[in-house]
């Protein structure tokens, strides 16, 4: 069982929780102009590494807040809570969200906005 | 308030309707570990808002600040829990909650914030005893120590997979809010795991 540190309660039990998968898929601005091959990389292909793992929280039985959690998949051990729209601030975090597959799709660079040049952390929903 | 209207009608039913009073004799002797009554017809208004919702709920409530993370605040009868980053639950005298929803609805006039009637979706125990935190503890994952879950403290967790919020309102003392649907359960399953402490459920 593991313990996690809500943002916004503490430290509460896992039972209270729901996890809501991997985070950080930005969704496509013109999907129109996709491929159905590209967005569903979008639509339907989720990580599952073996090792830390940039997922989507939910404080379910507490104060139904959001929030990003890096995980070890293997030791469970939690690297990192960070809020809804930022990305990680750890090293390991950081390396995990660069090497992810997810980075070099069309349906992620169709989730720029169109100005681009906009830093990373912006085009990012979570 | 000084316009406590005599003419407010309460409801015929409440949460725990017919059900009948339990009392299990404390094994030691003694008072029973476990003291239930249902808070009947407690008001209870959801709000939602950030901190500009402050000088309405200073100017219906009474209350000064809004109560920090994991806390409430406490004027007189009323408490005013804090249930997530922008949402609070007021706990209001029985029958005061049509009233202080609409003039909470007129503060917030223009600002982003919502006022949501809640009474009757939700059920308050009031629970009490020298075991109640012991009868919590089998049920519930939070740390219920009395120095850690103080007096002042308020938390939403799970008690037996049934969503509560509860408030200390003293070291042996406790509301318990529930959903009414969930409240004979929620009941049910207080008497079952105090019958060692001895319980007696009040109606």
């Amino acid at each position: 069982m593991l313990l996690i540190n809500c943002p916004h309660c503490g430290p509460r039990e896992e039972s209270e929780f729901s996890c809501g998968g991997e985070a950080h898929i930005a969704r496509p601005l013109a999907e129109n102009t996709l491929t159905d091959a590209a967005f569903a990389d979008y639509l339907f292909l989720r990580d599952n590494p073996k090792g830390l793992f940039l997922e989507r929280w939910r404080h379910a039985a507490g104060c139904r807040r959001w929030f990003n959690m890096a995980r070890d998949t293997v030791t469970h051990e939690i690297i990192e809570i960070y809020p809804m729209g930022s990305l990680p601030k750890t090293k390991a975090g950081k390396v995990a969200h660069a090497a992810s597959w997810r980075r070099e799709t069309a349906a992620e660079a169709a989730a720029k906005p169109a100005k681009a040049k906009a830093p990373r952390a912006k085009k990012e929903n979570g | 308030m000084a316009d406590a209207s005599p003419q407010i009608r309460l409801p015929g039913r409440n949460a725990l309707s017919g059900r009948p009073a339990i009392t299990h004799a404390n094994q030691d002797g003694g008072k029973p570990g476990l003291v239930i009554e249902e808070l009947v017809h407690l008001g209870k208004l959801n709000i939602r808002g950030a901190a500009d919702i402050l000088p309405g709920i200073t100017a219906q409530t009474g209350c000064q600040s809004l109560p920090e993370n994991n806390r409430f605040v406490t004027i007189g009868e009323r408490h005013l829990a804090w249930l997530g980053p922008d949402e609070y639950l007021l706990l209001c005298e029985a029958g005061r909650e049509d009233e202080i929803q609409t003039r909470l609805r007129q503060d917030f006039e223009g600002i982003h914030a919502a006022v949501t009637n809640v009474t009757d979706g939700l059920c308050a125990l009031g629970i009490r005893g020298g075991s109640v935190r012991k009868v919590l503890a089998k049920g519930c994952a939070l740390d219920l120590h009395e120095e850690v879950f103080a007096a002042g403290q308020c938390a939403q967790s799970l008690l037996s997979h049934a969503g509560i919020t509860l408030l200390a309102t003293g070291e042996t003392r406790f509301v318990l809010v529930c959903r009414t649907s969930f409240a004979p359960y929620v009941v049910d399953w207080l008497v079952d795991a105090a019958l060692e402490y001895g319980v007696s459920y009040r109606t």
